[in-house]
């Protein structure tokens, strides 16, 4: 907690390359649809191998919610279709082809919150939408008690959500009105404080607002700002999209095609150039970084690098890709330097100025921390976890030290206080 | 995968580096007499980590040298290596190693030694410093609030304080040093003291107001006893504090999200 509250979170600085200017457009000749990470869903594949599909088709439903679909990133032929025992979703991959054609949806029901919510479903573009408390995406007809846009992304090497939807306000705004339709409560644009956004207003009835915050992360992370403008609960909760989806929702809502395009950063220390490009969800990682890596071994990232996770496919709501050289594995220490730095548990979390810094100065950092590591529930929910989710610690795991383990503490504790009082 | 500076042991680290100028005046002050007391107090809390390690597969902690440093320091003098073996004994399995280390520690092992001490055998004389050692804790205060080891709103409220006890006469020149050298030493701990803002603001007032409490109305004591003292009563506070400094925290939130 700092005295002003303000300037609050910690300037990172990660060696990357340079990066250009110029946004190259690239569809990948491969892709893969994933269920957002962590999730699994038991589904109806709604196509077979071999068969082939337009952009925005869909590829497969929930089974316990029809109306919920995955929606293929390309135009191409299903290549492959994984499913874990149970029918529950591991990837669909399909290879490039017939490129010109497009989904289109009916959009004459557009008009009217059922509808709007009915053609965000049929049209793939619920598995964009993330909830909280718990994460993941919303049920069928949860209506949720605010909705947040992300209009800024402080990551270290995240693209600007404002260079992604430039010249395309007038979307926006069609899609911040679509989405005020699913809501009672207010809807959150969130800007840097220098950024000139201009919302038309009386949107959505006055409860279009924008709200401002800090560059520096993680004052831009989405579980923050939800813990300090509309906390989630366990019977209110917060959705959260970023401002490019928002607008690919208007143009859903407008044309009936659902956008597939994404401004995606890559950057990291294994690389020869940086570069931006404007691809699709679950682009082929390797294709995207072949001619730019340097020579060597180096880990593919989808994801920034503190939240990131070595992936085939660029992940369902991800905006950048992160390629850092492979850490050689270290040899097995002395059994005596092993004793003195390994104990039977982690080490405790000792107060600094950097944590509070790592939590933006949200929160009583030192209190939460220390109900997530005793694994204190109910404090903890006082205090603010059921707005977080593991890409808002990722800072505060990173500046500790602590490899992992306060995200998956966060993991843990957010599971049990789902099973036990969601129930 | 990529990792961040501050684990436990970096802040180790930085809390000796701010120590350093403080440890080396009193040790040039001391002479071969501090050299040795600080040499035994490391080597008990030394055997006492190993045996915890061996026993309890505890991974030890260079915040044992900053515990040693303070009862080094302040521990009362001529005690004679048996008392002293006894007492940082006490004081550092007890308040320390039993809660599962440094960082799971409710109050600080070197309070509780020198309260031990202090309090066991009042028969002996409590240390008296220079000026200079004293002046010394003004670089570990810049230093440990620089680098975020040490909580800055705790000194700004002990200070605060202070400055208000001196201007009214109930704070005179030996207590004020001494309870600046246990404020840094004892009362700064990043893991004892409060951990809210408001909970360290409060916490170093209280420290404070405590001293001047004691200087004022207790005959006969030594200014490192009555600073001791006072050390010891506020960390037992600092729990309480934070409480109710959350509980303010949360009844502003409920007031401005109608939950929290």
């Amino acid at each position: 907690m700092t005295f002003a509250g303000t300037g609050a979170g910690l300037a990172l600085d990660f060696p990357s390359p340079p990066m250009g200017s110029a946004i190259d457009e690239v569809v990948t000749e491969e892709a893969g649809v994933r269920p957002p990470r962590g999730a699994s869903l038991h589904v109806t594949p709604l196509v077979s191998e071999g068969e082939v599909v337009a952009k925005g088709a869909a590829l497969a439903c929930l089974r316990h919610a029809p109306d919920i679909c995955f929606a293929a990133p390309i135009a191409g032929r299903v290549a492959r279709l994984d499913l874990l025992p149970g029918r529950k979703l591991s990837e669909i991959v399909l290879f490039r082809e017939n490129e010109d054609a497009v989904e289109h949806h009916d959009t004459s029901r557009a008009g009217t919150a059922a509808g709007v919510r009915h053609l965000m479903q049929v049209a793939g573009f619920w598995p964009r939408i993330r909830r909280r408390p718990f994460g993941g995406m919303p049920s069928q007809s949860e209506q949720p008690s605010a909705i947040i846009v992300m209009a800024i992304d402080t990551r270290p090497f995240a693209p600007d959500p404002r260079r992604a939807i430039k010249g395309q306000a007038e979307v926006f705004d069609r899609g911040l009105a679509a989405l005020a339709e699913l809501t009672d409560g207010p809807v959150h644009v969130i800007c840097a404080e220098d950024d000139p956004v201009r919302i038309a207003p009386g949107l959505g009835g006055g409860r279009v607002r924008v709200a401002r915050c800090g560059r520096r992360h993680p004052q831009g992370s989405a579980g923050i700002r939800i813990h300090d403008l509309c906390p989630a609960a366990l019977d209110t909760p917060v959705w959260d999209l970023g401002a490019e989806d928002v607008a690919a929702l208007g143009a859903l809502v407008e044309s009936g095609e659902l956008p597939m395009t994404r401004l995606v950063n890559i950057a990291g220390a294994a690389l020869r150039e940086a570069r931006i490009v404007r691809t699709h969800p679950g682009a082929d990682l390797r294709q995207l970084t072949q001619r730019y890596v340097e020579r060597g071994p180096h880990v593919l990232m989808s994801g920034s690098p503190l939240d990131g996770h070595m992936a085939h496919w660029l992940a369902p709501r991800h905006r950048q890709i992160t390629v850092l050289p492979r850490e050689a594995v270290p040899d097995k220490p002395h059994w005596l330097i092993a004793a003195l730095t390994r104990a039977s548990r982690a080490n405790p979390v000792i107060p600094t100025a950097a944590l509070d810094q790592a939590l933006a100065a949200a929160m009583p950092a030192i209190p939460f921390i220390r109900a997530l590591s005793a694994s204190d529930d109910e404090t903890a929910m006082k205090l603010g976890v059921l707005s977080l989710l593991e890409e808002d610690l990722a800072l505060a795991d990173y500046v500790l030290s602590q490899s992992g383990q306060l995200t998956a503490d966060l993991r843990g504790m957010l599971d049990r206080i789902e099973t036990e009082y969601a129930a | 995968m990529t990792r961040g500076l501050w684990n436990r042991e970096t802040v180790a680290l930085m809390l000796i580096a701010a120590y350093l100028p403080l440890a080396l005046f009193w040790l040039w002050s001391g002479g071969a007499d501090a050299v040795a007391r600080l040499g035994l107090a490391a080597l008990v809390i030394g055997v006492w980590h190993l045996v915890f390690m061996l026993a309890r597969a505890q991974a030890p902690s260079l915040a044992a040298l900053v515990s040693a440093l303070a009862i080094a320091m302040l521990a009362p003098e001529e005690l004679g290596v048996l008392r002293m073996v006894l007492g940082i004994s006490f004081g550092v399995v007890m308040g320390e190693l039993v809660f599962g280390g440094w960082g799971r520690n409710v109050v600080n092992p070197a309070t509780i030694a020198l309260s031990f001490l202090g309090f066991g055998f009042p028969a002996f004389d409590w240390p008296v410093f220079d000026p200079q050692v004293a002046w010394a804790a003004i670089p570990a205060i810049v230093i440990g609030v620089a680098t975020g080891v040490m909580p800055g709103a705790l000194f700004a409220g002990a200070i605060l304080t202070g400055l208000v006890a001196y201007a009214g006469g109930v704070l005179g020149g030996p207590v004020i040093l001494m309870a600046g050298i246990v404020l840094v030493l004892l009362v700064a701990d990043p893991v004892t003291s409060a951990a809210t803002t408001l909970g360290r603001w409060i916490h170093g007032a209280l420290y404070t107001a405590l001293v001047a409490l004691f200087a004022s109305g207790w005959a006969g004591a030594a200014p490192v006893q009555i600073a001791v003292a006072a050390a010891l009563l506020a960390s037992l506070a600092a729990p309480l504090l934070d409480e109710a400094a959350l509980a303010i925290w949360l009844a502003k939130r409920r007031r401005r999200h109608g939950r929290t």
